[in-house]
């Protein structure tokens, strides 16, 4: 092994008890959270922001690990959402109408990416962006299957079954059961992530992200893995419609809009695209400070997050995560040596 | 017979607003490849100029279109010397987001200055009615497609025989030949600005008589005719012009045949079918774009 390799591989080990207290101290606030922040305003927020980093995460695999820029990933969440509100009304068990949400939007995830993956760069993202709207356009103007702009009311809460063990999840009001489930669910989609990062398929990914054509001279299918990408990144999309769907019982194409997308981009780019814990910071930080903007108004609120856009991308294109990892970098140079 | 005259006529309307805001966003595309998405509040502020300036200020519908097109315009330029031009570092993605973010602040400006009421300009020709080949035309329906035509002639006039357009072309076809050339890429780009918000302006003062609109109309109009832009073929003018027309007969024999849900929809059917078949566009340039 190179000296380089060795000097790497020694530094990763050294960082590693780092990186494990790091995440159990994560694991232990996230455990503890709706103990601590015991109002019902607080704890809607915290089962938001489980939701968003499922978003964010399975966005994550196309910005950060693809460096596709997706900008409709909200109609995959509204794919989902139907798809299961519309079984488990229809009497479906919720843990299949969950499946079937996943794999609605991971086939609306086909449908879209054949099309558009056609396109490189930027025009990739513009028909993202578009096909977001359409699906909107989609959702509000198939009444008989939507209910249109009148939504979709009286979605049942999980219930789930095991063996004459049943439990409902009534969100509505007790919401740190189902707190609970969202961050389960968080957990596997932060593992999934992770897997595929370490895997073939997440270099062929970071292969492609660094230079298409050169990962295509190498005999990557580039089409091919980054279709794949889109089309996993779509399913998780839907399975966090699903859990979103049976948690506020009631939805409406108002829930999916390309403001909806335009915000879990930001959420990306602030926490730190391609990271690990940027898909975690980023949500996090956006689904409170939003919150907190929007009870002072919500135009404003969004005039704040365009120009905190454009701000991040002109000071911070790494993100939070990425800012500080950079920063943190830095310091152990300084400190260490020449 | 009739029924057909009298969609193409009403085609003619909502064409002439896309091909417009269109020409503006595939010029933009072509000498900078930025996919200025802030036009649509551009065509936005078009509508507000002209409602402002002929309510508040009783001035002229015919004189508000040009005070609207030169506000447009220097918001353009605006947006470009504070914005877009600081970034042109970053990828063309970047600029793209932060053309979103733009939009986006611009909307919400806009809600938050005037609010979220429809508003609509007096129609400067009130009950003028044209018969053309026994269908109706209304008189203002005519001035907007007059206007059309004239506002693409002088462009085109612009384009093929001033030194500006000519370097406008020339930095689209080749960026670094123009440069080689000598050109001054930063007039060009302004210049481009310029038009683009000028156009946008307009379409969107036209629109201003006929449909009542509100801040959202910048997203909607942008969006749409971002898909013509892709349709007809990303820089190219005839593209623009051509994909507007096309789409805009389609939507509207859609909307008289079909269903009004689904007119709507016209563009994007047409934008993915063009992906799928022809990813370049009507009359797009082959080239490392797709």
């Amino acid at each position: 092994m190179s000296a380089e390799a060795r000097a790497l591989r020694s530094s990763r080990r050294a960082a590693l008890p780092w990186r494990l207290l790091v995440l159990a101290l994560g694991l232990a606030a996230a455990l503890a959270a709706p103990h601590v922040f015991t109002g019902l305003a607080a704890q809607h927020l915290l089962v938001m922001v489980a939701i968003n980093v499922i978003l964010v995460v399975s966005l994550d695999i196309l910005v950060g690990g693809a460096g596709l820029i997706s900008l409709g990933h909200a109609a995959f969440m509204g794919v989902g959402a139907y798809t299961s509100a519309l079984l488990v009304k229809g009497g479906w068990a919720f843990p299949a109408g969950l499946l079937a949400a996943a794999l609605a939007a991971a086939a609306a995830g086909l449908v879209v990416g054949v099309p558009a993956l056609r396109l490189k760069g930027h025009y990739f993202s513009v028909v993202t962006f578009i096909v977001g709207i359409i699906a909107t356009i989609l959702m509000t103007n198939l009444v008989d299957l939507t209910r249109g702009p009148m939504g979709l009311p009286g979605i049942p809460f999980v219930t789930l079954r095991l063996f004459g063990w049943e439990h409902t999840f009534r969100s509505i009001v007790f919401k740190t059961g189902f707190y609970y489930l969202a961050l389960v669910f968080a957990l596997l989609t932060l593992l999934v992530r992770w897997r595929l990062s370490r895997s073939r398929f997440g270099r062929s990914l970071a292969a492609i992200r660094g230079d298409e054509n050169l990962a295509e001279s190498v005999g990557i299918p580039t089409y091919r893995v980054k279709l794949t990408a889109f089309v996993v990144a779509a399913a998780f999309a839907g399975l966090a419609g699903s859990l979103y769907a049976h948690y506020t019982a009631f939805i409406s194409p108002d829930s999916f809009t390309f403001v909806h997308s335009f915000d879990l981009f930001v959420m990306n780019l602030v926490g730190g695209a391609g990271t690990f814990l940027g898909p975690i910071v980023g949500p996090a930080f956006l689904t409170l400070l939003g919150n907190a903007l929007r009870e002072l108004s919500p135009a404003l609120s969004h005039v704040i997050y365009g120009a905190l856009l454009i701000a991040v991308i002109v000071v911070l294109p790494d993100g939070i995560v990425g800012g500080a990892k950079r920063a943190l970098r830095a310091a152990r140079q300084r400190g260490g040596g020449p | 017979m009739e029924t057909v005259v009298q969609l193409v006529l009403n085609a003619l309307h909502s064409s002439s607003l896309y091909a417009l805001v269109a020409l503006g966003l595939t010029l933009v595309l072509g000498v900078l490849d930025i996919a200025d998405f802030a036009q649509g509040a551009l065509y936005m502020v078009g509508a507000y100029v002209a409602f402002f300036a002929t309510s508040a200020f009783g001035l002229s519908f015919f004189l508000a279109l040009p005070l609207a097109m030169v506000v447009a315009s220097l918001l353009a330029v605006t947006n470009y010397v504070a914005v877009y031009r600081p970034l042109r570092r970053f990828s063309g993605a970047t600029t793209f987001i932060a053309a979103l973010g733009l939009l986006l602040i611009l909307q919400n400006l806009a809600l938050l200055a005037f609010g979220a009421d429809f508003r609509l300009v007096r129609n400067p020709f009130p009950g003028v009615r044209i018969s053309v080949l026994g269908a109706t035309w209304t008189g203002y329906q005519a001035f907007l497609a007059g206007s059309m035509v004239a506002l693409v002639a002088l462009v085109y006039l612009f384009l093929r025989r001033t030194p500006l357009g000519k370097a406008l072309r020339a930095v689209s076809q080749n960026r670094k030949g123009a440069l080689v050339v000598g050109l001054d890429p930063f007039r060009v780009e302004v210049a481009a600005f310029a038009l683009a918000g000028a156009l946008a302006g307009a379409a969107g003062t036209l629109a201003s008589a006929v449909n009542a609109f509100d801040p959202s109309i910048a997203a909607i109009v942008v969006i749409k005719a971002f898909a013509i832009v892709i349709f007809g073929g990303m820089g190219s003018v005839p593209g623009a012009i051509v994909g507007a027309l096309i789409v805009g007969l389609a939507e509207n024999l859609t909307g008289g045949l079909l269903s009004t849900q689904y007119a709507e929809l016209t563009a994007f059917v047409l934008m993915i079918a063009v992906l799928l078949a022809r990813p370049r566009g009507l009359f797009g340039a082959q080239e490392a774009k797709l």
